[in-house]
């Protein structure tokens, strides 16, 4: 079946099988690999996607359902100018990537969290990433990072 | 300590802007043309003969383009944690073996147009078995009536390390503690699965891009199994998406090398999550009983350890892992007589490789959480208990009576106790409800390299452009623990430069010189000082340079892409006019080709300590702060340290509390995947404080030496002392487990 999938801003048509998943239509059909498979069971967070601002396991949901939805990668998130996104800087500035396999997930859950509350407490930054794994990092520096995000989108709020 | 200006100051990893953007590929992001895609069949019983494999009806499903079995491939036998050309290591794994010895050994594999076509051929091959006892147990697979799951029995070897005279000094104890502990296999849980490109093309070269920690040892090892000159083959290492040590041994990359060679085109195979649980490498499981002698004010006089691992279905890291653990021990008390004896044991488990730590977190899990018992059995507080054993920083190794380097393991007990609070906490025990709170500190160690056991070496390419930038031709595998942008400080501080100004081409067998691979916390104490020596070399030539072209014989220095005279700033030139000069007017491109070899075997060291909260309706543990002082010598990349540590924290608060493979009696482990293997989240961790002791290590580059692996050494020790110390019992098995209403 032919699906229309509002992606980064773009438009793509794309053929899908009935029971294809959002993950296998980026990496295998789109080449937008971005989005990681980690465990494809919806417990790892690497595959995660923004779908209408919240933060989605696209290994747990069917292409030909997010349609009409509006659809961010890790792809969309720095500028065509190549600027990074003030949450993709925090995680470079705090240390919060080491091997990167869970990182977009990482940015993609913290952009869906600052979406719902603009500065979040330590626990609620814990809450929203408990299904996130990180293997490398203890999630110290990603929580920073989370931190660290929250405060330069409120600065840039203001300006 | 001051002086330098790169060394000691925080730099994310090289490539993390492409790590924030998904602009890096992984292996599992990368497509060639023509490509096939590949699935595998898995032995889905724990011990068996092969009797026959049908293929016919696979054959049938469109896009099928090869399946290999067993009678079909080479059964040539090796060793899949080799290390080096000729290095002599029991051979006992094939790439699919005509006997199946796990619940997930390789049975086949299928190359299809579409990797769905590969599944559904998967499906229709059927295989005979003729099913054979299943052995699950070290314990019981030493007997002497198990069954032989390789010729010659079970045992892979028996191993023994002595110091002293154990059983005199036995004798004059005050007391002697007996107890056994039991650590469960673990796995890595890298979230990149293992994956693999193999592409065979019509030169009979192969090219292999796998995420290797190994990549020059994989060269070997397909050479041996594919029957293939090195030169025809060249393994790549992309990035890493998280290794931990489980991408040290060849698992899958045969597989893939094989259905390319059988099909001429370039095949892709990716491990889903459930496979790599099933069938790629754990940390061994290991039962150890621990003897330990003492005098009445804890001072440590004998200690006895006999340990068995579990190497499960191949003899892979069993050596390795076990000579590595026998050496650690020696290294972090003043114990005069110690006596150490290992056995590997073949299971029909999952293979046992390398991990984390390399043997040292399961025998400091006994030691450290036995001396806990002891301390509260004596009534000693724990802190004077380690205090009293501890190594001090002129301390000699007791087997060999050979100096230890630096270390600073009292220091990191003392930063610790004072950190963490501990007197304070210590006087301050609280009751809740169900809820009591318990706090426990252990000490650990892990090695820097490999010195004395292989060859630890590494060789370097640094070439000067001619705008005075720097390229670095490394054969190193960054894992995400910052290796590569370590090798970039060093060679900026020597060079005058930022390390923004050197790029780095890595770990191609093609294009890079050799190096041993990336294990063994080999990082800093190795390749960082191979880099600091590669710049050194390449600044000689500089300078001679730059002398010559400012016609001077003052001393001259490297500061910010200038080679500047001492006594007269003003007598400059640029690094960018050398390159040219030396293309130009020299006839030579400004490059250095350098060898390093590892000078020591130095140890590294770290103390933990927990509070824990434990509830003894419910038996549900919580660590609620965590403090880890490490000795590092000399931090390099502070920010880096602490993502290591802090990483190492998580992997061992999970090997205490939560992972472990679970088998049912045939042999299938049960929780395998993230929805019942359990690895610690962002809701479970405790508060965390880190702190790095910086006493140099003489012999470290800028005094440093390693944290990887000892990060995760002291973590579930601490927490079995903590958990002991809420409720007054004996911890002997991880994860720790607490029965109800205790």
């Amino acid at each position: 079946m032919l699906v229309k999938l509002d992606i980064n801003n773009f438009l793509y048509e794309v053929e899908v099988e009935p029971r294809e998943t959002l993950i296998n239509v980026l990496r295998e059909k789109l080449d937008l690999t971005g989005a990681k498979r980690g465990c494809n069971s919806s417990n790892c967070g690497a595959c995660k996607v923004l779908i209408d601002g919240e933060a989605v396991k696209s290994c747990g949901i069917l292409a030909k359902n997010v349609e009409s939805k509006k659809i961010y990668t890790i792809e969309g998130f720095a500028t065509s100018e190549g600027k990074l996104h003030p949450i993709q800087e925090s995680f470079v500035e705090a240390g919060a990537v080491q091997c990167g396999y869970c990182t977009p997930g990482m940015i993609i859950t913290t952009q869906a969290l600052l979406n719902k509350n603009s500065s979040p407490t330590e626990e609620e930054i814990r809450e929203a990433f408990k299904e996130n794994l990180c293997r490398c990092t203890g999630y110290v520096k990603i929580i920073e990072a989370v931190k660290l995000s929250a405060k330069k989108l409120g600065v840039n709020k203001n300006e | 300590m001051s002086k330098e200006k790169i060394i000691g100051n925080s730099y994310p990893v090289k490539d993390a802007n492409l790590k924030v953007t998904g602009q890096l590929k992984y292996v599992g992001d990368m497509k060639l043309p023509n490509m096939l895609y590949a699935k595998m069949l898995f032995s889905s019983v724990a011990h068996a003969n092969i009797k026959n494999i049908d293929i016919s009806e696979a054959l049938k499903v469109p896009g099928v383009r090869a399946i290999a079995t067993c009678f079909n491939t080479p059964q040539t036998k090796y060793n899949s944690a080799l290390r080096f050309f000729e290095h002599d290591i029991p051979k006992t794994e094939a790439v699919f073996p005509r006997t199946v010895r796990y619940v997930g050994d390789r049975v086949a594999a299928v190359a299809a147009e579409t990797e769905k076509a590969a599944k559904e051929a998967i499906k229709l091959i059927k295989v005979e078995y003729e099913e054979l006892p299943v052995i699950l147990d070290v314990e019981e697979a030493i007997k002497e009536e198990a069954i032989h799951i390789h010729p010659g029995g079970n045992k892979v070897i028996e191993m023994t390390a002595n110091a002293g005279d154990v059983d005199k000094a036995f004798e004059e104890c005050y007391r002697i503690f007996e107890d056994k502990y039991e650590v469960p296999p673990i796995h890595h849980g890298a979230i990149e699965t293992h994956v693999a490109i193999a592409q065979y093309d019509y030169t009979d070269k192969l090219t292999l891009w796998t995420p290797t920690q190994n990549t020059f040892a994989f060269r070997i090892l397909l050479s041996q199994i594919m029957d293939m000159p090195l030169h025809k083959i060249r393994v790549i290492r992309p990035t890493i998406g998280g290794a931990f040590g489980g991408k040290l041994e060849m698992t899958i990359e045969p597989v893939a090398a094989i259905l390319s060679r059988m099909t001429k085109r370039p095949v892709k195979l990716v491990l889903d999550r459930t496979e790599t649980i099933l069938t790629t490498r754990v940390r061994h499981g290991a039962v150890v009983y621990m003897k330990t002698g003492v005098k009445d004010d804890g001072t440590i006089l004998a200690q006895d350890i006999k340990m068995y691992t579990n190497t499960g279905a191949y003899a892979s890291s069993a050596l390795n892992v076990m000579g590595a653990l026998s050496h650690k021990i020696y290294k972090v008390y003043k114990i005069p007589n110690m006596r150490f004896s290992g056995i590997p044991v073949y299971t029909n488990t999952i293979t046992a490789g390398a991990m984390r730590g390399y043997g040292s977190p399961q025998v400091f899990m006994a030691q450290q959480t036995q001396l806990g018992k002891i301390a509260r059995e004596l009534n000693l507080d724990l802190i004077e208990i380690q205090k009293k054993n501890s190594v001090e920083p002129n301390g000699v190794d007791q087997r060999f009576n050979s100096p230890l380097g630096n270390p600073r393991l009292l220091d990191c007990i003392e930063k610790g106790r004072e950190l963490f609070k501990w007197d304070e906490k210590k006087n301050s025990k609280t009751e809740e409800g169900s809820w009591v709170k318990g706090i426990g500190m252990a000490i650990g160690a892990h090695g820097n390299g490999v010195f004395g056991a292989h060859r630890d070496v590494i060789t370097l390419i640094l070439k000067l452009n001619e705008d005075g930038t720097l390229t670095l031709i490394t054969g190193t595998h960054d894992m995400g623990n910052g290796t590569v942008t370590m090798q970039t400080q060093m060679i900026a501080e020597v060079l005058g430069v930022t390390p923004d100004k050197v790029e780095t081409f890595e770990t191609d067998t093609d294009a890079c010189a050799w190096n041993l691979g990336d294990y063994a916390s080999r990082g800093v104490f190795v390749e960082g000082a191979a880099a600091k020596k590669t710049a050194e070399k390449l600044k000689e030539l500089i300078i001679s340079d730059a002398k010559e072209l400012l016609e001077v014989e003052d001393e001259l220095e490297l500061v910010e892409g200038f080679v500047v005279s001492k006594s007269n700033s003003e007598k400059r030139v640029s690094l960018s006019d050398i390159a040219v000069n030396s293309q130009k007017v020299k006839n030579r491109e400004l490059t250095v080709i350098e060898d390093y070899a590892s000078p020591a075997g130095l140890t590294s060291y770290g103390a933990h300590f927990a509070e824990v909260l434990v509830n003894k309706e419910t038996g549900e543990i919580k660590v609620i702060d965590f403090v880890a002082v490490h000795d590092v010598g000399r931090m390099i990349n502070p920010i880096s340290l602490e993502g290591q540590l802090e990483g190492g924290i998580q992997m061992g608060l999970g090997y205490a509390l939560s992972e472990g493979y679970v088998f049912d009696e045939k042999g299938k482990p049960i929780n395998n995947s993230f929805t019942t293997y359990k690895m610690f989240r962002t809701v479970d961790m405790p508060k965390i404080t880190t702190f790095f002791i910086e006493e140099l290590e003489e012999k470290g580059p800028y005094g440093a030496k390693s944290i990887g692996e000892c990060a995760v050494v002291p973590v579930a020790p601490a927490v079995c002392n903590a958990v002991a110390d809420a409720l007054n019992i004996d911890v002997n098995e991880l994860p720790i487990k607490i029965k109800r209403g205790v």
